[in-house]
């Protein structure tokens, strides 16, 4: 990709992550800190604060953050709290944290009084799909909004509501058309610059965001270096990834990473949210009924495991088909239950399929990707 | 799953153990057989978790529950989870994973692989269930993940999840303003329940019947306040160590007769030690608190080592899962489910109120300081189970959060799983335990001297 200057600034944003928040922080936007894609950004929007969403650093070792927390939590919530006890989000106003896994909400205590930031809230989320859930979710996620009103010292207006959601709606349109470009092959784009300038625009107000993708869209269809050699089609599998160093390892290793169902990937922006006439209800549908992540639990379909599988994964099926992939690298991290437990099903679905999959179980630190490499190497060349 | 169990595996029993806490394996071990001889007599069996509430209403609807946190809990007991650990990891479960939840997929893919119960089952083994009741709370994600994993291995088998939630504690938290959606929203998932059940037995739900065990319950959980608030006494008459067998009729027993009986007993046991000034150990020297986290099932030996230095634990935080009803403050109800509802949510915002009332506190923080002050603690101990993120993360938060606000106290943080045994190393532990007497002995000949 030439280096012009949305892809400098993208490589900016994606090495100095929430350097613009910090900017607007200095010209008096409050900026509300999160955890996890299961947190309602449109409603932290439209209470006119700027969310930034929590990354990790995987080449930052973790060591204040294993004196305050055990363990045994999963490598990237662990490696999100070191960063954040060093001082990498002191200048936000607050902190979100969604009841998504065990991990997150079993240290929502531990954060609030640990990194210092005065205003916090819990969203409760519930574990169920149904019409009662629904309910319940819509009813906890109005208690959010008069939380924030509470901490803005205003009210939030259906029109800002509208605003924000339709903000959103534009953002996960412009990153649709950006995996669109990966469709062909070879791609125009490789994953790991898609990966960067998703995570670029995560810390961007989404007006801003919106603009990024905009430019960088009209960049690659004025690429004009495509590659000409076509290689083994990659989707990488499993929960958050907010940096490209697996990516850039598959890349590297001769393969084309076109595709993911991940947080930061197709999870957070393949949704539709559909009828916007009763707002908090959308929202409470795209975050609970269209959020395909296994936290969240659906109704058994079916009397045969293959039924089920299908309800359950059949968005990852219908990506293999229209992205053309060859081959799966399913990678969850260490401790994390809600994938963990998905392992071996998922990688039946897919041997359904008749997908080759490679399982890796992560650690969520650039030296441990590194010694998978020889792994991935092997499958890359299994699947030629 | 208690360490009677283990031990008499072992031809040793624990030393200082009530003579109502020694019925408990026994209890334990026919419950099982029961399950295993249940089909013959037209039994329905259900797959569930403990401590989810709903104990009334499978009991109510006839149906016989298998705990199957307990199966894998007598598998650790008996070191025997290993051979089922395994068979879960060569399926493609990571070990990281909770390792009860491992136990009990690797022993039902291997029993419905063979169609026969794996060579040797500990108890004879763990029956294919009818039906698998999963539940979704603000903790423990194994609780709906388990039985969705184990689906793979027996899909035939319909699963219904509960979703329990409970607000989580927030300093600004309005509990009233919330508390009627989460009450709601809780009846629903009940009264699913019953459908799901119903469906599924083609009975229909006795709803007298639920009524009179509902009240039973609570007068279990009254008598059970009652009976351990007695071991307050110096010296205690009964300690953890006891406490995590008579866990059993807390977690398994809830609205049976067989339950409530059980804790009349101990209550009289305890009552007779006092008036005899009978402790766990002759010379009580400290008094500790344990704090939080699963045990390790197969070294529960370790308690008799704490009593064997002077010291027992007079409380525990880890399956004391109950409050005084009248505490509670339940609003008059309109039936059964939604007295659970209320139960269950007022249970769960217990120490919230005076969590409010210490700046810096947290309703898990208050329980230790509370427990403390009643007890007359000189130490907190602690467990961390390696694979179970539920109980244990934020325990090394809690324990620095107590000593910020309330006192500098001495803790020890012991480390294992709760079935995984590659994870224990006994000369460690012991080795922790001395250091920390040698603590508590220093603190005390200090105190002397002042």
């Amino acid at each position: 990709m030439p280096r012009n200057n949305v892809f400098s600034k993208v490589e900016r944003y994606y090495r100095d992550y929430g350097a613009r928040a910090k900017e607007l922080k200095a010209q008096g936007i409050k900026v509300i800190a999160y955890l996890c894609s299961l947190t309602p950004i449109e409603i932290i929007t439209a209470a006119g604060f700027l969310p930034l969403r929590i990354r990790g650093d995987t080449r930052e070792p973790i060591t204040i953050g294993d004196t305050k927390l055990e363990t045994i939590a999963c490598p990237f919530l662990r490696s999100c709290f070191d960063v954040s006890l060093k001082g990498r989000y002191d200048f936000c106003d607050g902190l979100i944290i969604p009841h998504a896994c065990d991990s997150i909400t079993r240290t929502y205590s531990v954060w609030r009084y640990s990194i210092g930031i005065t205003y916090s809230h819990f969203v409760n989320l519930p574990h169920k799909v149904s019409e009662t859930s629904l309910k319940f979710f819509k009813a906890e996620l109005t208690t959010f909004k008069n939380s924030l009103e509470r901490f803005a010292d205003k009210k939030i207006s259906d029109e800002a509501l509208a605003e924000a959601i339709d903000l959103n709606v534009e953002n996960r349109k412009k990153v649709k058309a950006l995996y669109q470009s990966r469709k062909s092959n070879p791609p125009p784009i490789s994953g790991a610059e898609i990966g960067k300038i998703l995570t670029a625009g995560m810390g961007l107000p989404v007006s801003e965001s919106n603009e990024l993708f905009d430019e960088c869209l009209r960049q690659i269809k004025l690429k004009k270096e495509i590659p000409l050699k076509k290689r083994p089609r990659i989707m990488i599998l499993g929960s958050c990834l907010d940096n490209v160093d697996l990516i850039t390892f598959v890349e590297d290793a001769g393969a084309d990473v076109v595709v993911d169902s991940l947080c930061m990937g197709t999870r957070d922006y393949w949704r539709d949210i559909g009828s916007v006439d009763d707002p908090m209800r959308a929202i409470a549908l795209l975050y609970l009924n269209k959020m395909n992540c296994p936290r969240t639990y659906r109704e058994k379909v079916g009397k045969k495991f293959r039924e089920d599988a299908e309800a359950r994964f059949g968005d990852i099926g219908l990506l293999i088909n229209e992205f053309k992939v060859e081959g799966v690298i399913l990678y969850v991290y260490r401790n994390c239950d809600p994938f963990g437990f998905e392992v071996p099903a998922r990688k039946e679905y897919l041997s359904s399929l008749h997908i080759p999959v490679l399982y890796l179980e992560g650690e969520y630190s650039s030296g441990a990707i590194g010694h998978l490499k020889t792994r991935i190497k092997a499958f890359l060349e299994l699947i030629g | 799953m208690t360490d009677i169990q283990n031990n008499a595996g072992r031809g040793r029993r624990r030393g200082h153990a009530t003579r109502a806490a020694t019925k408990i394996p026994y209890m334990v071990k026919s419950s099982i057989i029961d399950t295993l001889k249940a089909k013959e007599k037209g039994k329905i069996l259900a797959y569930t978790f403990v401590y989810c509430c709903y104990d009334e209403i499978i009991r109510a609807m006839d149906i016989i529950p298998i705990w199957t946190e307990n199966y894998s809990g007598v598998c650790g007991a008996k070191r025997d989870a290993e051979r089922f650990l395994s068979r879960a990891e060569s399926l493609g479960f990571s070990r990281s994973l909770c390792t009860y939840a491992l136990c009990g997929i690797g022993f039902d893919q291997w029993r419905e692989e063979l169609g026969t119960m794996p060579q040797d089952a500990p108890w004879g083994g763990q029956m294919k269930p009818d039906l698998m009741l999963s539940s979704g709370q603000v903790i423990c994600d194994p609780r709906y993940k388990w039985y969705q994993a184990v689906q793979q291995y027996m899909p035939d088998v319909p699963i219904y999840t509960v979703d329990l939630p409970w607000p989580v504690y927030e300093d600004d938290l309005d509990l009233p303003s919330v508390e009627s959606y989460y009450i709601e929203y809780l009846k629903e998932e009940l009264h699913g329940l019953v459908k799901f059940l119903e469906k599924h037995t083609g009975r229909k739900m006795n709803w007298d019947k639920l009524s009179e065990l509902v009240d039973l319950t609570e007068r279990t959980w009254n008598l059970i306040w009652e009976t351990y608030e007695l071991r307050r006494t110096v010296p205690t008459p009964m300690d953890t160590g006891d406490a995590m067998n008579t866990m059993v009729p807390i977690l398994y027993m809830m609205g049976t007769q067989e339950g409530y009986d059980f804790f009349l007993e101990l209550n009289k046991e305890l009552k007779e030690k006092i008036k005899r000034k009978e402790g766990v150990i002759s010379n009580e020297k400290f008094r500790l608190l344990w704090g939080g986290g699963l045990p390790p099932w197969f070294a529960l030996g370790d308690f008799n080592y704490f009593n064997s230095k002077g010291a027992v634990f007079p409380v525990e935080v880890t399956y004391r899962v109950i409050e005084p009803i009248n505490d509670l403050n339940i609003p008059n109800t309109n039936g059964p489910v939604e007295r659970i509802a209320w139960r269950w949510l007022r249970y769960w915002t217990y120490w919230y109120k005076k969590a409010k009332s210490r700046p810096g506190s947290e309703p898990d923080v208050e329980r230790l300081i509370q427990y403390i002050e009643d007890y007359r603690i000189d130490g907190v101990v602690v467990h961390l189970a390696s694979s179970c993120r539920t109980a244990h993360l934020s325990l090394i938060w809690q324990l620095s959060q107590l000593k910020k606000i309330y006192k500098q106290i001495p803790c020890l943080f012991l480390e294992s799983d709760m079935i995984d045994i590659k994870q224990y190393s006994k000369l460690h532990t012991r080795n922790m335990i001395d250091a920390f007497i040698e603590i508590l002995e220093s603190n005390k000949e200090k105190r002397g001297n002042c």
